[in-house]
């Protein structure tokens, strides 16, 4: 059933194709039609009849149709920009509505909505990163760095509990970065705590200046 | 040894920088042979010095020798440097080691109670930092003007026949007035480039009527200019240029970001594309420039400490491929922007954040020192405020989500981190360096903290106030003001005035780059500074009121200075009070700046709009920060005087380095005993000529001061033989035949002499009629 669906649309599809190509637009948009009901989740489809609708509006309904299911698809993304183009000769305004990691929505002057790809890398963003693996074990050598700049006593204690913390996290089969920097959490724990024995020990004396 | 060899290496220090200072500039050539005469030439000098004042020969013999491998290690490391620059980066490096040396040492073994020595500590570590962040404006300063080679150095890049890529102009705007967005479009409208494209991006803006007019300006310009409004924008500037990336013609293979209120030269494209024909530039620079820069003192300094940044700062990065992207003026691979995802819309120095990320990718950057447009600068001293809360906010954004990418184990935990050790090192002192404002405010803290305390009789000790504690600093600060001076006068080619104004012009922002390192570390998104809103006073008033903070702070710092020393006239208050009036001085300026922009904001006729976005932050909520901090720490500091300080001289106290006094380092102390902190024993009987020297203890005189002197004479004007500090007890063996006011003549602790100490200083455990008195 679905094989025959499927074969029964890309004949459609290559029907609208060839009909746009031998410039029977109107054939080709009836065609489209019928492909965009019967498969309404292939960008394909969405596309072909984008470059067959006569109207700006409808064209940019079809191709933010067909970026919000394939974003990559090839073309898509300069016929997009041309049709945006277009619209934004006539009313250069586009309002925010969301966006994911594929495409923003925006909203036209003319209130049509419209799918636009990001065309580029996904970066996430800085304040949405999810805490690390390793941050227990930073957490507490901050903690150390503190108490050394604050007479050492503190870091004593508090330096070996973040190596045990680099130590404790490496059982959790961290990735490679994060197995780097437990490692470097270990090394630079072990250089505070014998920095803050001297520095200790100068705090201690004061207690008993005999 | 640790004190003279200081005393030695800041000879050296102030010899080779005063040369420099001379010379530096005008020695145009590198050669190991000159530069090892001038290495021995500065080391000789200072030795000489040294032999007739405070040296011992062996001792100059050693840390000569030292200083010599130590001067040759950086001569060949630093080969395209003149000699006076390699010679002075030495010897500052040195001097400023040994002094850390000698305060931790005065920090560790000075006797203080444990709340003392946990402020001394933290005083220690401020004091480090501060002078590496000073060692880095040293190496930045000697690498543009001693630099005799460069390697990166690209005056003009040579047209490349055929090569035309296309470039996408955009130009974002956030509430502009219309006439300056109209003379940027038609300024790009006139750029000598076949093949370029103009996307005006309008973000946010509430107006229509503001917006609009800029659809009618692009369509007349030609079918290349195109507008874009944005409404509800997330992200702000980047949130918008994001966008337009997406809106950019697919093959324009360049990118360029320009301020709505810059006008282009016309070859600025052709000029600087050629840069982009090799495949591995990833985005080029050149300075900004302004065309409202005459008229008066504060537009002009405000001018040239914009010039600073392109002529001093960014041609030492480029010299190592680390520049920064400053945005406007700069022009950046499509395909690179795209591949590291666009710009980030956390940080609102997105274009400095952009070029961290593209230079971890390995690529490479240009910096051609030479300006292609000019814009306007700030409207007032306010505006200026505004600008550089964003600056050093966004910069402190940067050091927190890219500060692991800084570090020497970068490589280690992502390997696909390409930065290299100089460009870390840039990216992270320009992070760091923002810092050195809020260490400056800690500093006028603790000088106005501990001159209020010294009033009220309850004197805080957190360290000992030794001759080098004040000389060396002060050497350091009259070095380092010349030397910024002479670079100001040097790279921007301006007269000693000006050079000051500019100077003061980086000091007056010194209290707002405070808050934005505060506020950049505990705020989680992008906000900006709102000053206090104009009442309907006098623009004056205006003008005082915004800077009000820092007014407060300059009248606190002199008028505890001048109080200090009138309620207590010693060499240590007058001291204190140069110190806290110079400290007023630097925060005196702010106040001062704005009464001066008022010319320039009646000279400029126009009203400034609001272009800042983010999340608003007053002023005074900004500070609070600051006060609860001041607040806490004077309530430490209160907390010290309740803690027991050592009652004797304890033992680790031996430890401490010996210090020499003032007339040992002018060399008024006896040529034979001018090496020593005390005089020989042999030596006593020449200081009282006619003396009946007992020789046993009559008491015991214990000092209750923080430091006192032991002077050759008994009377205050008398030089100095040695320090005696709290809690040391020392033999009285006589005193002189004042009853009332009496100095004891005392045998100093480690036997190496005698030496008058004044009887109000000390606690006295015994009678004094038993102490014969000493003529």
């Amino acid at each position: 059933m679905q094989k025959k669906l499927q074969s029964e649309v890309s004949q459609l599809l290559e029907e609208v194709g060839q009909l746009t190509r031998q410039g029977e637009r109107e054939k080709a948009y009836q065609t489209s039609l019928q492909a965009t009901s019967l498969a309404p989740d292939e960008p394909r489809a969405w596309y072909l009849r984008a470059q067959a609708a006569s109207s700006t509006e409808e064209k940019l309904m079809c191709l933010s149709r067909a970026v919000s299911l394939d974003p990559n698809y090839p073309e898509l993304q300069s016929e997009l920009r041309s049709s945006i183009q277009a619209l934004l000769k006539q009313e250069p305004f586009l309002a925010y509505v969301h966006e994911n990691e594929e495409f923003y929505q925006v909203r036209s002057g003319r209130d049509l909505l419209i799918n636009v790809p990001k065309n580029r890398t996904f970066e996430t963003p800085y304040l949405k990163k999810k805490p690390e693996l390793t941050q227990p074990a930073f957490r507490w050598l901050n903690y150390s760095v503190l108490a050394l700049l604050l007479g050492g006593v503190g870091a004593v204690l508090l330096a070996p509990i973040a190596a045990f913390q680099a130590l404790r996290l490496q059982a959790a089969s961290p990735s490679r970065e994060d197995r780097m920097r437990l490692w470097i959490v270990l090394i630079l724990s072990m250089i505070i705590w014998l920095a803050a024995i001297p520095i200790s020990w100068l705090l201690l004396i004061r207690f008993y200046p005999s | 040894m640790l004190v003279r060899a200081l005393y030695l290496s800041a000879l050296w220090f102030s010899l080779s920088l005063l040369s420099t200072l001379l010379l530096g500039s005008r020695l145009r050539q590198r050669d190991y042979t000159l530069s090892f005469l001038w290495l021995a030439g500065v080391i000789l000098i200072g030795n000489l010095v040294a032999i007739f004042t405070f040296g011992r020969l062996l001792e100059i013999f050693g840390v000569s020798l030292l200083a010599f491998l130590f001067g040759l290690y950086w001569i060949v490391r630093l080969q395209d440097w003149n000699a006076p620059g390699q010679v002075t980066w030495a010897m500052t490096l040195m001097t400023t080691g040994l002094f850390v040396m000698y305060t931790f040492l005065l920090t560790a073994f000075s006797p203080l109670n444990p709340l003392s020595f946990i402020f001394a500590l933290l005083f220690f570590f401020l004091e480090a930092i501060t002078l590496m962040l000073a060692l880095a404006h040293v190496h930045e300063s000697l690498d543009v003007v001693c630099r005799v080679e460069w390697h990166r150095l690209v005056e003009k890049l040579e047209p490349i026949p055929g090569y035309l890529p296309m470039v996408s102009l955009q130009v974002p705007a956030y509430n502009e007035p219309i006439e300056v967005v109209q003379k940027t479009l038609e300024s790009l409208a006139k750029l000598d480039y076949p093949n370029y494209e103009v996307l005006v991006v309008d973000n946010n803006t509430p107006l229509q009527e503001t917006w609009r007019p800029l659809e009618e300006i692009c369509r007349r310009l030609g079918s290349n200019f195109h507008c874009l409004h944005l409404d509800q924008w997330p992200g702000y500037k980047s949130g918008a240029l994001n966008f337009a990336l997406t809106q950019t013609d697919p093959r324009a293979e360049i990118i360029g970001i320009i301020d709505a209120d810059y006008e282009i030269q016309p070859d600025f494209l052709r000029e600087l594309v050629p840069a982009f024909a090799d495949p591995q530039v990833a985005f080029v620079q050149t300075p900004q420039d302004y065309s409202d820069s005459k008229g008066d003192v504060f537009s002009e300094s405000m001018y040239r400490g914009y010039k600073y940044f392109f002529e001093v700062t960014m041609p030492s990065r480029n010299e190592r491929n680390a520049i920064i992207f400053a945005g406007t003026m700069g022009l950046i691979r499509k395909s690179t922007l795209e591949e590291i995802g666009g710009w980030d819309e956390w940080c609102i120095t997105e274009d400095a954040e952009a070029s961290l990320r593209i230079l971890k990718k390995g690529y490479q950057s240009l910096f051609i020192n030479k300006p292609f447009g000019s814009g306007m600068m700030p409207i007032n001293f306010e505006g200026l405020k505004k600008q550089r809360f964003r600056w050093c906010f966004g910069g402190i954004q940067i050091l927190k989500k890219h500060w692991e990418a800084l570090m020497p184990w970068a490589h280690w935990v992502d390997p696909q981190n390409k930065l290299t050790l100089a460009q870390r090192y840039y990216y992270l002192i320009g992070g760091l360096g923002w810092f050195s404002d809020v260490f400056n405010l800690l500093f006028a803290f603790f000088l106005v903290i501990g001159a209020i305390f010294n009033l009220f009789s309850s004197p805080i000790k957190i360290r000992p106030l030794t001759d080098t504690v004040l000389i060396i600093p002060a050497v350091f600060l009259v070095l380092h003001i010349m030397r910024f001076l002479w670079v100001l006068r040097n790279r921007l080619r301006v007269s000693l005035g000006m050079a000051v104004a500019t100077m003061y012009n980086f000091f007056s922002l010194g209290w707002v780059v405070t808050l934005a390192c505060i506020q950049g570390l505990v705020q989680r998104e992008g906000v900006f500074l709102r000053t206090p809103k104009a009442s309907n006073s006098s623009k004056a008033w205006h003008a005082i009121q915004v800077t009000q903070w820092e007014t407060a702070i300059s009248i606190t710092s002199v008028l505890v200075g001048i109080l200090a020393f009138g309620f207590d006239r010693n060499w240590r208050t007058f001291t204190l009070c140069i110190l806290l009036i110079w400290q007023g001085s630097l925060y005196l300026a702010a106040p001062l700046y704005s009464l001066l922009s008022l010319k320039r904001e009646a000279a400029m006729g126009v009203v400034a709009r609001v272009t800042e976005q983010g999340k608003p932050m007053l002023e005074q909520l900004a500070a609070r920060w600051v006060m609860v901090f001041s607040m806490v720490l004077i309530g430490t500091f209160s907390l010290i005087r309740f803690l027991p300080s050592p009652t004797g001289f304890p033992d680790y106290a031996r430890f401490l380095p010996f210090d020499l006094s003032s007339e040992q380092i002018l060399g008024h102390q006896p040529a034979g005993t001018s090496f020593v902190t005390a005089p020989t024993a042999a030596q006593a009987p020449a200081i009282t000529a006619t003396a009946t020297i007992p020789s046993t203890a009559s008491g015991i005189a214990t000092i209750k001061v923080d430091s006192a002197n032991c002077r050759e004479k008994p009377r205050g004007g008398a030089d100095k033989v040695v320090f005696l500090y709290k809690g040391q007890q020392v033999e009285i063996l006589g005193r002189n035949d004042d009853p009332i006011n009496p100095w004891w003549y005392v045998k100093i602790p480690d036997g190496s002499g005698y030496c008058w100490v004044w009887s109000l200083t000390t606690t006295m455990n015994g009678k004094l009629e038993d102490i014969p008195i000493v003529k």
